[in-house]
Formats: structure tokens, sequence, C-alpha cells
């Protein structure tokens, strides 16, 4: 194992650059799906009164 | 009934002919603008030509799809050609026939006139009239795929030139490169027998997906 | 056990939750792996330096797009097909993470263009090739979003997945073609150095990190466009629609 030239041989901003857009679009495609999710259980809370179908596994389950 | 339809459309499209006019001017204005953009000499428009000239028909044959369903659409007549028991293949075929002959082949016509702007040689002229000869119906055959997916739809135009517009390229190289070739002096036959080829599974293709497509859209 | 039965979406929608993760976690593992032996065992390339370490990312990404764009297809004709909804769901999910991969190794790509031949864009068949793909992944989604009616918005996306699909070898030779009709004196363009076997492992796993990340997140987006058409039905039918 060799520590790595963080400077990457002065390459450094390509490098660490690409690593960071990949990241990046990574984390809001997570958050993204996440807000999308939550925005999406909420909603079927609110309208639980109004009998809406109960998937399995899904937040609105009160069987155990 | 495939000579039916043909005529059918073309009787309507005599009637509005004012569009058909409409899309050569796009097609010449078009062209016309590459120059003023980047500049007057010789040289660069010979080797810019083809690209502009291809490109511009392009956008053309992208304008006139619209019009290829949404007529018939509008007026219920497509529903009624999709119950008729003739296969809706010859139908589309019909169709996408006479929108070659309203929308592209004057283009077709037209653009030997217009390459002589780019101060193209006559042997080239002839190169670049039966490459179009040749591609135009890909534009029809393909189009007509994304006009019958879009059939109704809101954001029109565009969102036909996005579903479209990639699986043109294959026409547009072929196409623009055997013009290229004609003025570089090499042989475009190449470029002209891949062009073909490219037709001919267009042809074989395309109006079966047309038919799928107006199925869905229509249901 | 009868697979059947998980066709429907309602009783897939908890088999997906259970089985997230058992992807995302071993993605992020098999992410630091890679990322480790990338930077960490393989060595500086004679060539490019230190530059090429972009590859352990571009080319994954790149590979990913291509799969998934053949997958989202698959889906799409199965959906269609056998009518199955969860199968066109399957689909619909699919194409914005095959979108987002096929927009990394596109920027990747340029990043490592500039600090080895001097332009962030180069018209080589490869890159060009993915361009192209990225187009096709937009107008699958820009179609979908803009159809109202869910079936329809199902079968016409796998009519033109299908069609592109049947599109991507014809593109790529065309550019292909292209490409070295325009070659002039430039060398051969986005050359890989000489892989060597750390170099390797550290690519298939980055790989294997890709494809596993994109399971989850196709899972996660699957939950999300299930719960979304089963309200909007059982909206349509308390009204009686």
């Amino acid at each position: 194992m060799n520590w790595p030239d963080l400077s990457m041989g002065g390459y450094g901003f390509y490098v660490w650059g690409s690593y960071l857009v990949s990241l990046i679009a990574i984390v809001w495609e997570v958050v993204s799906l996440r807000q999308r999710k939550k925005a999406l259980t909420q909603q079927q809370q609110s309208s639980k009164s109004v009998s809406a179908p109960v998937l399995r596994g899904s937040i609105n389950e009160t069987t155990s | 009934m495939l000579r039916w339809i043909v005529w059918r459309d073309l009787m309507l499209a005599w009637r509005r002919r004012a569009d058909m006019l409409s899309t050569v001017f796009f097609f010449v204005l078009v062209v016309s603008l590459f120059p003023l953009g980047i500049g007057p000499e010789t040289q660069l428009l010979r080797t810019i030509a083809p690209g502009v000239v291809w490109v511009a028909a392009l956008l053309a044959s992208m304008l006139s799809l619209g019009r290829l369903f949404a007529n018939d659409y509008q007026d219920g007549t497509l529903e009624q050609l999709l119950l008729t028991p003739q296969p809706l293949f010859l139908v589309v075929l019909g169709k996408t026939l006479a929108h070659w002959i309203v929308a592209e082949l004057p283009l077709v016509l037209i653009a030997p006139l217009v390459g002589v702007q780019f101060d193209l040689r006559s042997e080239t002229l002839w190169i670049l009239f039966v490459s179009l000869l040749v591609g135009t119906p890909v534009l029809s055959l393909i189009g007509s795929v994304g006009a019958a997916l879009t059939l109704g739809l809101r954001g029109g135009g565009v969102l036909i030139s996005l579903l479209v517009l990639p699986l043109y390229i294959p026409a547009l190289i072929f196409g623009a490169g055997a013009v290229e070739a004609s003025v570089m002096g090499t042989s475009p036959s190449a470029h002209l027998s891949l062009l073909g080829a490219f037709a001919i599974v267009s042809l074989l293709f395309s109006p079966w997906a047309t038919a799928a497509a107006l199925r869905i859209s229509l249901e | 056990m009868n697979i059947y039965k998980y066709a429907s979406p309602a009783s897939f929608y908890p088999v997906a939750g259970k089985l997230i993760p058992w992807f995302a976690i071993p993605a992020a593992l098999l992410f630091a792996t890679g990322f480790f032996i990338g930077f960490f065992i393989a060595p500086t390339d004679f060539q490019q330096g230190d530059a090429y370490r972009i590859i352990f990312i571009h080319v994954p990404a790149a590979w990913m797009g291509m799969l998934l764009y053949m997958l989202m297809a698959f889906y799409a004709g199965i959906g269609w097909a056998f009518n199955a909804r969860l199968s066109s769901m399957m689909a619909s999910s699919i194409a914005i993470t095959g979108a987002m991969f096929t927009a990394i190794s596109l920027i990747t790509g340029a990043l490592w263009g500039k600090p080895t031949w001097g332009t962030w864009w180069v018209w080589d068949a490869r890159m060009t090739s993915t361009l192209i793909l990225l187009f096709l992944y937009i107008g699958f989604i820009s179609l979908q979003a803009a159809i109202d009616d869910p079936r329809r918005a199902d079968r016409a996306g796998a009519v033109l997945a299908l069609v592109g699909v049947i599109n991507v070898p014809i593109i790529y030779f065309s550019v292909q073609w292209w490409n070295t009709l325009h070659q002039g004196a430039t060398i051969r363009l986005l050359q890989k150095p000489t892989i060597r076997g750390s170099m390797l492992a550290a690519l298939l796993i980055m790989l294997a990190a890709c494809w596993l990340y994109s399971v989850a997140a196709v899972l996660i987006r699957l939950r999300c466009i299930i719960l979304e058409r089963e309200q909007n039905a059982s909206r349509f039918a308390e009204v009686g629609v």
C-alpha cells in the first residue's frame, strides 16, 4: 500500500473534481428520492381516513 | 387502399398549400443564416455546406411532422382509419408517403439551388440532391413514429424533436458524409449505400412501430 | 413459492422495501473498497500520471449508462407485451438512474480529457455515442412526463425505448464511421492505460458498486412510483370514476 500523492501529480482538480461530481450526483439522487417518499407517505397519512389501500410494509399498516 | 390514402392526403395538403411553402421557406432561411453567422469565406462555406444543408433539412422535417396525424386526429378521421379492416401498416405507409411528397420532396428539389450559395460544384450539387432523395424518406418514416407517440400531447414540436432527432443521427452522418466526400473529391458511394440500407431498414420497421404507437395513443 | 404473486405492485412494494438495504449497504462498502484499491494500491500510470485514476468512476458509469438503457427497454417491452404494470414501473424507475450515470460519465470524461489531451470535449466515437445515449434517455423521460394517463405513458415509453434499443447499434456504428473518417492526423484518443492487476480489480469492484447502488436506487424510486399510482387509483375509485 502506498500513500497517494494528494495533488495527483498536478491533476488534482480533475481527479478530485470527477469524484466530487459523482458524489454530488449520487447524494442528490438519494436525497431527492427520500423527499419524494416522505411527501408521498405524508399525503397518504392525511388521506388515511378516506380508505386508501394499505400497502404492506408502508407507514399505514396497523396490523403487526 | 394505399393509393387512396396517398391521394386523399395529397388533396388535403394541396388545400393548405401555404404549409408546404412555409416548410421550404424555413429550410432556405435556416441555410442562409449560417453564412451570416460564420462569414462569407468560400473555402469555409464549402466545407460546412453538407452539414448545414442536412441539419436544416432535419429541422424543417421536424416542423412538418406535427401535421402528419394531427389534423386527422382532431376531426376524428384517425380513429375511423384505425377501425377499417385494412392493415394499419398500409394506412401509415400511405400517410407517410404523402407526407414525404408534400413536406420533403420540395426540400430535395430546392437543395441544389441552396447549395449554390455555398459555391459547390455541380457534381457535388448532384450528390447533395441524391443524398437528400435517399435520406428524406428516413426522416419521414422515423418521424412518423415520433408523431404517433406524441399525438395530442402538449409540448408539441419540441417534444417530437427530443424524441426523433437522436434517431436521425445515422442518416445525418451518412447523408452529409456523402456530400462531404464529394466536396473532398473522394467517392460518396459507400456513404450512399449505407444511407440506402438505413432507408430500407426504416421502411421495413417504422410503419409497424408507428401503427403500434397510434393504437397506444388512441385507445 | 409462487413468484407471480409478486407481479402486482401492491405485493412487491414490501418486498422491495426489504431488499433495499441488502443492496445499499454492500454498495457503500464496495465503493469504499474500490476507492481504496484505486487510490492506495494501484500504481501511478507511466503515460498519464495520476490523472488516469478518473477511469475508476468514468468507465463504470459509462457501462452502467448502457446496461441500464438495455434493462429499461427490456422491462418496458415486457410491461407492454404482457400488460404488466410493475414491469413498466421498473422501466420508468430505471430511466433516471441510467440518465444520471450517463451524465456522470460525460462529465468525468470531460474532466479526464482536459489534462490528458488538452480539450474539455473530444468528439471521439465513445464520448459522442454516450452523448447520444443521454439524448435517448431524455427523450424517454420527457415523453413519459408529457403523458398524463399512466398506462399510455408506459406503452408509449416502451415503443420509444425499443426503437431506441434497435437504433443504438446503428448509431454506434455510424458514429464510429464518422469518427474514423474525420480522424486526420490525431492519434487514437481516449486510450486507456495498460491495465495492471490492481487497476482491473479496482475497476471491477467500482462497477459492482455502481450496479448494486443502481438496484437500490431503482427499488427506492419504484416504491415511490407504486405509491403515487396506487394513490391516484384509490382516489378515482372513491369518486366513482
